[in-house]
Formats: structure tokens, C-alpha cells, sequence
């Protein structure tokens, strides 16, 4: 092993001694590249941003119901609502139907099923009255309230040209972007070994080559399984080059530390983005997720502590620290996912509540107010998105403010961490320490930054965590972090428009949920670096420094992966398979002569 | 499906508010960002002691005058006279000195801007050449000999100020503990040559003679008797001694406050404050963005007599050295003359500009015939008063000026500026309850200009 380093250990001392006799050629050289960085990031990003900001997001067809009057309504989702109101997925405009009358929901297998949403007319299938839920064939005579319907599935021809249509609204090409951020990737590690001096260990070049030969290959890997959709992973990768580069800059012996957490993430995403696939599985394994969310938040408290400021929200084992509750948060929206089907059958959220309650309990006895808030506001969204009701979260904020309340009366110290809020310049040498220095380097670095390394604000205290926007800002300049802001804002974009296409309510309402949480996060993060909100000391998604965020995020990701519908775009989504498209193709209607056969993508 | 595609709207209202904030912060960085950057805990540009860590002041000869040592602090020219002859132009450790260059050009030092931020190539900030000579600054500070006062020359015709002087003066290294007490501080602080304003005297004839010469048709034909004290509209203005029979170049050679007193009244207040503001003397000029004090000047309302002690320069007047400078400059420049320019250009460690710096002109301080003929009569001053052979192998024009100021010796003054293509300058000295103008003034105002035309 020694001997594998030896060499190359060599010729860096080489490199930085004779960088060290000509430091004329470092000033051109970070003078240069200080400009040449925002023109890449934007290169690098704006593709992927305004790709996933377009997306038309053409909906699928599962199947048709064919009315009494002879059209064919398409089923554009696995799980549909049919009724006479206006909300309804498909609207039967009959006297007889009620306004919300049946759910037909398709399962993995192709397989169709009809609940009874309470209807005053009723359900039958094949005649036959349905009580609660019964399956549905290709061809069985569906009726509600006494209008007949009948389903039908979609021949496979047909299937085969909306593939091909839907393919011509093609993801954007991710090489150009790759190539981009891999010259990126080289220009930072050379910046930084400028600026790193001496001090500048192999640690640092091996990190970037080892972040662009994972990238490369997972690019490659997912081509190979022709995928064609990579603007989230472009994305997360850019962040992640961001974040080994404020690591090599605030702590390089943690630099392949921060690597390894980016290649967990990296697996953990594959893993959950492959598990996403199968709906049925998912929805299987919620309960096991919310024990391990409510495991992970406790065992933090039994046996988590604190460092020498903040939030005891620390597990170490040896020489590794982790933060269980960032992992609770991918364990929490799996746990608050639901399908339609369940909706339906238990419709309070009586449960999700008490497993939120015991989260927030946890995480407010180790003093964690960011990530409780985090917790809080990410309940709100997915409770919305379950119930569609306003008042009673109304009612839930009121109690979430009172509890707060409460506790600050209890505990008023906790109030002093507040009191500066807005007033950091008043407080430049107590409370609003951190802040004022954050914004002090923020605005040292202008547009384009001082170059990574070359800033001072790593100093501070949790200078590459709570406050790495002011690091960003100062060591990459504004036009970088205003766009790493943005890509989370195009990602939150991206998985709410992509409800339109959504096959189950489960993909979507994880994928909101998980970019709420990111976009909520930033927000504590970014406005708490600057000011605008109060420091809770929460991390930046995928760019502080911080092996439990780094993972979390790719993981968050693995969900919005999962809603990424655009033909072959995303891993998360199986790609269709022949049998799948034989199944029923005799009763399909036969009324578009002319389909054409294109079969090239297809799975057997 | 429609149901919840409606209600994951609200996470777009939790996205718009992060770009809200974001452009929020934006807006806020953009109004306070210079503000945020200059504060003292910023490394990038301040020490721990909270002085500029970066940036080398030159001036024109490449003579270092200020930089930082290895340790990180301020350090200054070797010679503690140069050190006491610069501070004004250079600035001070502590920040007191407004008009010192590491304060008022901080940001051209530093490299500070919002768009590119706190950035300089190695570290080191820029190098700052001052338009200056530390020679010239120097043998004026010498010449001063421990009086207060301010001396100021500039080439007029490239607006580059050569010398800038104000005393009282101390060492940077080595600065006054309390300067507040002591009367020998009195307003060390302050640069007398851009920041203040002071009585005129006599100088100020030359506004006055401005005026009458374009006001006044038979002017070149009229004669005076001058007793000692002239009857202005029933009050006294007295000279020092009976001047006798006096034309208008003699009145202004003697620099009799009897006929210059007639004429002010005869003129009339407006007119006075119409050929002052021209001249620029109540206005400010901004010298390398650093603004002079305004001259202050209360004509209408007083009485005749008042107002022919207000035209030669006595009563409330209030003129900045500076702004007297470049009215002597536009003189000989026929009419109007460069602005005044305090640095002359920047570079960063790499030696490329790190600015761009562009010649103004001001606007016509006084009417190009006008012009000539009080260059030709100033230039009588000098051969009939004041004395050529004090300044060798010089064309000056010059006007002195013994400025009453209640209580002490007169304020000495002396402006005038060199013809000749080659030595385009103009220049002022202020010798502060100095005593005689021609004498004090002069003397200080020969040896710089002495140093500067015919070098050691």
C-alpha cells in the first residue's frame, strides 16, 4: 500500500514545490479559473434545469372505459377516481354517479380493481353488486349507479406509438453536461491543490478522480440499461462536487470521508430507486419504515451526543459520528406515502399523526429545532396532499404553535438562540457571530468568488454546514450558490409537475414530500446563514459537509427518481415488458389501424 | 390523481418562497454588500488590529510610501518627515485620516468590488500610485517649518496633484495620544488642502479684478488715491499704508484694499456671486472621488461697505486651498483647467490596471480673454512685488494674500501658477497666522516649486 502511494505522493510534493517557486503563475491561474467556474456551472446546469423545468409530462394510458355513449375514456393513471365531479380522473356526468363514485386502481400484475367509494347508486361488475372491492378483467362490464362501463386494455401497437411519441419528448442529452462537469471537477482539484500549498495531500486529486470515475460509470451503467433521463443525478452531482470541494477547503482530512458518504448515497439511491420500482413492496415495507423512523430518531436520544455546540443529535461509534435522524427522514416519508386504495380505506391520519408526534418529541428533547421544524413542515405537506384538509392541519399548526410555546416558556434559554434573529449586526460579537461573518465573506466573494480555498469563513465554527451558503458565496461566488439554490427549487419544480403524469399517489406524494423537504431545508439553511431566518443549524442538501446529509439526500432523490414517468428515463421505473403488453391485446379496440410496431425498448 | 395533482401546489408556494428569499437576500447583498465586506473581521482585506491587510500605496516615483510587513501589519516609509509630509495622502493606522488613501481608496487598494468581490491574485491586494512626489511633499512639509497650513500644487493641464501637504501632521508610527488637548493637534485630523475652508485676504482679488475687468469698460483708464482708508459708502476699508496714486495694475500689485473695495461695491453683490461661483469656489470638487469642502461665501444683504471688505477677501468669506488651486490652474490655462487627480493609476500583484482612470476638465472658472489679461497682470505681481529672482527659471503669476483673521498674525497666502509648456503648474500655499502672504507663503511656495522646475 505504501509503495502504491509512494510515487504518486512524490510527484505531488514535485507539483506543490514547484508551484510553491511560481506563485505568480497561481495568482493567473486562480485569477483565470475564478470566471471560468460560474460559465461551466451554468453550462452544467441550465440544461438539466430547464429540461426538468419543460418536461411536458405526457400521461400514460393503462387502459380505456368505454361509456355508454361509445367513447373511450383513457386511464392515465394506476389509480383513478371516477365520478361526476370535476376533481374526478374520469368524469361520468350521469345524474345516477356521485360526485365521487368509484376508484379503479391497477396493480403491478395488470390486474384492476374497483372500490366503492360510498356511492349512493352503487357498484357492480358483470352485473354482479360489488361490496367494497372487487377485480376487474379486461372486458368485465363495470357499472356505476346503473351506467355501464366497459374496460378495456390498450393494444399493444397502441401502446408501442405512445411510447414512441412520448419518446420524442426526449430528456436532455446528459454527455455535454458530463463532460462539462468533469472538466469542472478536474479545474477544482487543481485550484484547490494551488491553494492547499504544502499542505496539499493525495487525499485531494484521488477524491475528485474517485467522484468523476463513479460518475462516469454510473452514466455509463445507465446508459448501457437504456436509460435516458440523468438532469436530477447531473444535479446531485454538481452539488456533490460543491460539497467535496467546500470539505477539501474547511476539513481535508475529512475529504474521503465526505467521498465514501457520496458513494453510500449513491447506492442507497440505486437501492431505493430499484426497491420504488414495485409498488406493492413499497407499500408493504411502510410499517417496517416508520419503526425505523421512530427507531432511529430514539436510539439518537438514548444514545446520542452533543458536540461542543448544538444539537445532541450525534451517534458515534468510534471514530465514525453519524446523524440517525437525517436517515429518519427518508424512513418518515416512505412511512407517509400512501396509495389511493388506502386513502380510501382509512381515511384519518390518526397514525401518521402519533408517528409524527413521537418524532417531533424526540427530536425536541435533543434540541434539534431544525430538523424537528423540518419534520413538521414535511407532516403539513404530506398530511395536505393525504386529506385535502385545510382546517384540520389549521388546527394541527395552532397546536404545533401552542407546543412551541409551551417549551419556550419551560425553557426560555432556548429563546436567546432566537433573540438576535434580524439583529446579527448588533450582535456581530455575540449571537450573530456566525452570521455576520458568513455575510461578511458572502460579499467578499461577489459574483464569481475569491476561488475554492482562497476564503477564511472555514474558520468559523460549522462554517461548511450551517453556514456553507456564506462558504459558496464566498469561495464559488454568488452566480454558484444562487444556482445551487435554484437546482432544489427546479427539483421541488419538477416533482410537482410531475403529478400530472403520476401513476400512484404513493410516487407522488413521497416525491413532494421529499422535495419539500429539501426546498424547507434550504431555506433554513440558506436564510439562516444570512440572517433572514434564525440559525437552527440544519444542512444545505448534498452540499455541506456531513456524511448522514449527504446520504439522505441521494436518497430523498430515489423518490423523485421514482416519478420521473418520460419514457426510459429513470432506473426507478421498469421498463415495459412484451408479456406484459400480450396480456388482453385481443380485446383491445382495434379502431387505429396503422399503429406501428416499435418494440426496440422493450423489456422480456 | 386530480386531487392530489391540485394539492401539491402547495409545495410550489414552499419553492416560490425559497427564490423569494433568495431574491431577497440578492437585493439586500447588492445594497449592503460593500458594507458587509468593509467590516473589520473580514480577512480578506483586514488584519486582526483592524487595519488594511492588503494594498501597497505608491506615489508617482515608485517610491513605496506604505505597505504590509510579513507580519500582516502596516508599515510606512522609512524617513519619519516623509512619513509626517504624506499622512494625509496615505492615511493612518487607525482610520482617523479621512483623505488617507487607506481609507478613502480602501477599495481600489483591496480590489473590493461586488462583482468580483474581495478577490487580488496572491493575496496582496493592489498597488495604488498616488499622482504625488514624496520629495516635493517633503521639502513643503519642511518649508512649513511646524506652522499649520496647507500647500497644494497640480499640473493643470493633466489634473495630476504633485503636492499635497497639511499641517499639522504626525507620524503614523508613532501617533499622538491625545490629540484632542493638545493645540499643537489642533484638527491634525483634518486635511487643510481638500477638507477645509479658510479666509481669503487678498487672494480673493482676483475674482474681484475678474469680475471688473468684463463688468468694469474703463477700467485700464481709471486712477485711484489710496490714503491709507478709502471711504466706501460711508465706511472705512483701510490698507496697511497710503498706497497713493494707484491704475489697476498697481492697485493689484499693492494689493490696495481701498480700490478693490470700490470697485466690489461698485459691482454690486450679485454680480460678485455670480463670477465667485464660477470661479468654483463655492462648489466641490471630487478629487479622485474624494469631495473638497465647499467655500462659503454671504454677499447679498450686506452693506456697501461690507461688501467691499467681502471683495477683497475679508469679512465672512471662506475658501477651500484646493478649489483656489484649480481657479488658478483655469487662469493659466486659458479659462478652464483639469480636474484635480489624486490617484494616478492601479495595478494588481499580476501588474495588470485594476482601474481605469480618465481625465476631467472643469467647466470655464473664467472668460479665456479674461484669463490673459489677469495672467499678464499677475505676472506684474511677481516682477514689480514679489520679486522674480525668488523663483529661477520660472514664468509665475501670483497673487499673495494677508488674511485678518481676529486675533493672531494674519493668515499667509500665496497662489499663482508657472507658465510655459513645460511647467504646467499651478499651485497654493497657506501659512496659518503665517503673517505676511508674499513673504511666509511665498517663501514656502518658491522652495517647492524650486525642487520641482530645477530639481536639488
Amino acid at each position: 500500500m505504501e509503495a502504491l502511494f509512494a510515487l504518486p505522493q512524490q510527484r505531488m510534493d514535485a507539483l506543490t514545490g514547484w508551484l510553491a517557486a511560481n506563485p505568480q503563475l497561481c495568482g493567473w491561474f486562480t485569477s483565470i479559473v475564478r470566471f471560468v467556474f460560474p460559465v461551466l456551472a451554468l453550462l452544467i446546469l441550465i440544461r438539466s434545469i430547464r429540461s426538468l423545468l419543460t418536461v411536458p409530462h405526457l400521461p400514460e394510458v393503462w387502459a380505456y372505459l368505454t361509456l355508454p355513449n361509445g367513447s373511450g375514456e383513457p386511464l392515465t393513471h394506476w389509480e383513478n377516481i371516477l365520478g361526476r365531479g370535476g376533481a374526478c380522473d374520469v368524469v361520468l356526468n350521469y345524474p345516477v354517479v356521485s360526485r365521487q363514485h368509484a376508484a379503479l386502481i391497477r396493480r403491478e400484475d395488470d390486474t384492476w380493481t374497483v372500490h366503492d367509494l360510498g356511492s349512493t347508486g352503487g357498484v357492480t361488475v358483470n352485473g354482479a353488486a360489488v361490496e367494497g372491492s372487487a377485480p376487474v378483467a379486461y372486458g368485465d362490464v363495470l357499472g356505476l349507479g346503473g351506467v355501464e362501463t366497459v374496460l378495456l386494455p390498450v393494444s399493444p401497437e397502441e401502446k408501442a406509438q405512445r411510447r414512441h411519441r412520448r419518446r420524442a419528448a426526449k430528456p436532455a442529452s446528459p454527455w455535454l453536461g458530463l463532460v462539462l462537469l468533469t472538466v469542472f471537477q478536474v479545474l477544482c482539484a487543481l485550484q484547490l491543490i494551488l491553494s492547499a500549498g504544502a499542505q496539499a495531500t493525495l487525499n485531494l486529486p484521488g477524491a475528485f478522480l474517485c467522484l468523476s470515475l463513479v460518475m462516469w460509470l454510473y452514466f455509463l451503467t445507465m446508459r448501457l440499461l437504456r436509460r435516458v433521463g440523468f438532469e436530477m443525478e447531473t444535479i446531485a452531482f454538481f452539488l456533490s462536487t460543491l460539497s467535496l470541494a467546500i470539505t477539501a477547503s474547511s476539513a481535508p482530512s475529512a475529504l474521503f470521508k465526505q467521498f465514501l458518504a457520496l458513494l453510500l448515497g449513491l447506492v442507497l439511491f440505486l437501492i431505493l430507486g430499484v426497491f420504488l420500482r414495485d409498488l406493492e413492496r413499497a407499500k408493504h415495507i411502510r410499517w417496517l419504515m416508520a419503526a425505523a423512523a421512530i427507531g432511529l430518531v430514539s436510539v439518537t436520544l438514548v444514545l446520542g451526543s452533543a458536540p461542543q455546540y448544538g444539537a445532541a443529535n450525534w451517534i458515534r461509534l468510534g471514530a465514525l459520528s453519524l446523524q440517525p435522524s437525517e436517515l429518519a427522514k427518508i424512513c418518515y416519508i416512505f412511512a407517509g406515502s400512501a396509495t389511493l386504495e388506502r386513502l380510501f380505506r382509512k381515511r384519518n391520519l390518526g397514525l401518521f399523526i402519533v408517528l409524527t408526534g413521537v418524532c417531533l418529541g424526540c427530536l425536541a428533547l435533543m434540541s434539534d429545532f431544525g430538523t424537528a421544524a423540518i419534520f413538521f413542515v414535511t407532516f403539513l405537506v404530506i398530511a395536505y396532499l393525504r386529506s385535502g384538509d385545510f382546517a384540520t392541519l389549521s388546527l394541527i399548526t395552532g397546536g404545533g404553535v401552542f407546543a412551541v410555546l409551551t417549551m419556550l416558556s419551560l425553557k426560555p434559554y432556548i429563546l436567546r438562540r432566537f433573540a438576535t434573529w434580524g439583529h446579527a449586526w448588533e450582535n456581530a460579537s455575540a449571537g450573530g457571530y456566525q452570521q455576520t461573518r458568513a455575510m461578511s465573506a458572502a460579499a467578499s466573494g461577489g459574483l464569481v468568488g475569491v476561488g475554492p480555498g482562497e476564503g477564511w469563513l472555514h474558520r468559523v465554527a460549522a462554517a461548511d454546514t450551517d453556514l456553507v451558503f456564506g462558504m459558496l458565496c464566498e469561495e464559488w461566488g454568488l452566480i454558484i450558490a444562487a444556482l445551487a439554490v435554484l437546482s432544489v427549487f427546479t427539483l421541488a419544480v419538477f416533482a410537482v409537475r410531475a403529478c400530472r403524469a403520476g401513476r400512484s399517489s404513493f410516487y407522488t406524494i413521497a416525491a413532494c414530500a421529499a422535495t419539500s423537504m429539501m426546498v424547507f431545508q434550504t431555506c433554513l439553511n440558506v436564510f439562516g446563514a444570512v440572517d433572514l431566518l434564525p440559525l437552527t443549524g440544519v444542512t444545505f442538501p448534498f452540499v455541506s459537509n456531513g456524511g448522514s446529509s449527504m446520504l439522505a439526500s441521494w436518497g430523498l432523490l430515489a423518490f423523485l427518481k421514482a416519478t420521473d414517468t418520460r419514457q426510459n428515463a429513470s432506473f426507478a421505473i421498469r421498463l415495459p415488458s412484451r408479456r406484459e403488453d400480450r396480456r388482453g391485446a385481443a380485446l383491445a379496440p382495434r379502431d387505429t389501424e396503422g399503429w406501428e410496431q416499435e418494440a426496440d425498448d422493450e423489456e422480456d | 390523481m386530480k386531487k392530489i395533482e391540485r394539492r401539491a401546489l402547495l409545495c410550489l408556494l414552499l419553492a416560490a418562497a425559497l427564490i423569494a428569499g433568495l431574491a431577497l437576500y440578492v437585493g439586500r447583498w447588492a445594497l449592503n454588500g460593500g458594507r458587509w465586506a468593509s467590516y473589520a473581521a473580514n480577512r480578506h482585506l483586514f488584519n486582526s488590529s483592524g487595519e488594511l491587510a492588503v494594498g501597497r500605496v505608491l506615489d508617482r516615483d515608485d517610491d513605496v510610501l506604505s505597505w504590509v510587513d510579513g507580519a500582516g501589519r502596516r508599515a510606512y516609509y522609512e524617513n519619519a518627515t516623509v512619513r509626517k509630509a504624506t499622512l494625509h495622502a496615505v492615511g493612518d493606522r487607525g482610520g482617523n485620516i479621512g483623505t488617507g488613501a487607506l481609507t478613502a481608496f480602501a477599495d481600489r487598494l483591496s480590489g473590493y468590488n461586488l462583482l468580483t468581490g474581495a478577490y487580488s491574485p496572491l493575496g496582496r491586494g493592489n498597488d495604488l500610485y498616488l499622482t504625488l512626489d514624496a520629495r516635493l511633499n517633503y521639502i513643503a512639509y519642511q518649508a512649513l517649518g511646524g506652522r499649520k497650513g496647507a500647500v497644494g500644487v497640480y499640473n493643470y493641464q493633466t489634473g495630476e496633484v504633485l503636492c499635497m501637504v497639511s499641517a499639522p501632521s504626525f507620524d503614523p508610527l508613532d501617533p499622538p495620544e491625545h490629540v484632542e488637548d493638545d493645540p499643537a493637534y489642533d484638527g491634525v485630523y483634518l486635511n487643510r488642502f481638500l477638507s477645509g475652508t479658510f479666509v481669503p485676504g487678498s487672494v480673493y482679488k482676483t475674482i474681484t479684478l475678474a469680475a471688473a475687468i468684463e463688468n468694469i469698460p474703463d477700467l485700464f483708464t481709471r486712477t485711484w488715491t489710496c490714503t491709507g482708508s478709502t471711504d466706501v459708502a460711508g465706511e472705512a476699508v483701510t490698507c496697511p499704508h497710503a498706497h497713493g496714486e494707484l491704475d489697476i495694475y498697481a492697485a493689484l500689485s499693492s494689493s490696495c484694499n481701498g480700490v478693490f473695495a470700490l470697485l466690489a461695491a461698485e459691482l454690486g453683490d450679485a454680480v460678485l456671486e455670480a463670477y465667485t461661483r464660477q470661479a468654483g469656489l463655492t462648489a466641490r470638487y471630487s478629487v479622485s472621488g474624494l469631495n473638497t469642502a465647499a467655500g462659503s461665501f454671504a454677499f447679498s444683504g450686506l452693506s456697501q461697505g461690507a461688501l467691499g471688505w467681502a471683495g477683497v477677501g475679508q469679512g465672512d468669506d471662506l475658501v477651500n486651498p484646493c478649489a483656489l488651486m484649480v481657479y488658478m490652474g483655469a487662469i493659466a490655462n486659458g479659462g478652464s483647467a483639469a480636474a484635480p487627480q489624486l490617484v494616478l493609476k492601479t495595478e494588481n500583484a499580476l501588474g495588470l490596471p485594476s482601474g481605469f482612470y480618465r481625465r476631467k476638465s472643469t467647466g470655464t472658472l473664467v472668460a479665456p480673454a479674461t484669463a490673459a489679461t489677469l495672467a499678464e497682470m499677475m505676472h506684474r505681481n511677481v516682477t514689480e512685488t514679489y520679486g522674480a529672482g525668488r523663483f529661477p527659471n520660472m514664468d509665475v503669476c501670483a497673487k499673495s494674500g494677508t488674511a485678518e483673521v481676529g486675533g493672531g498674525n494674519p493668515h499667509a497666502w500665496f497662489a499663482g501658477f508657472l507658465r510655459g509648456t513645460d511647467t504646467p503648474y499651478a499651485f497654493v500655499v497657506l501659512v496659518e497666522n503665517g503673517g505676511s502672504g508674499a513673504d511666509t507663503a511665498g517663501s514656502v511656495a518658491a522652495q517647492v516649486l524650486d525642487a520641482l522646475v530645477n530639481g536639488y
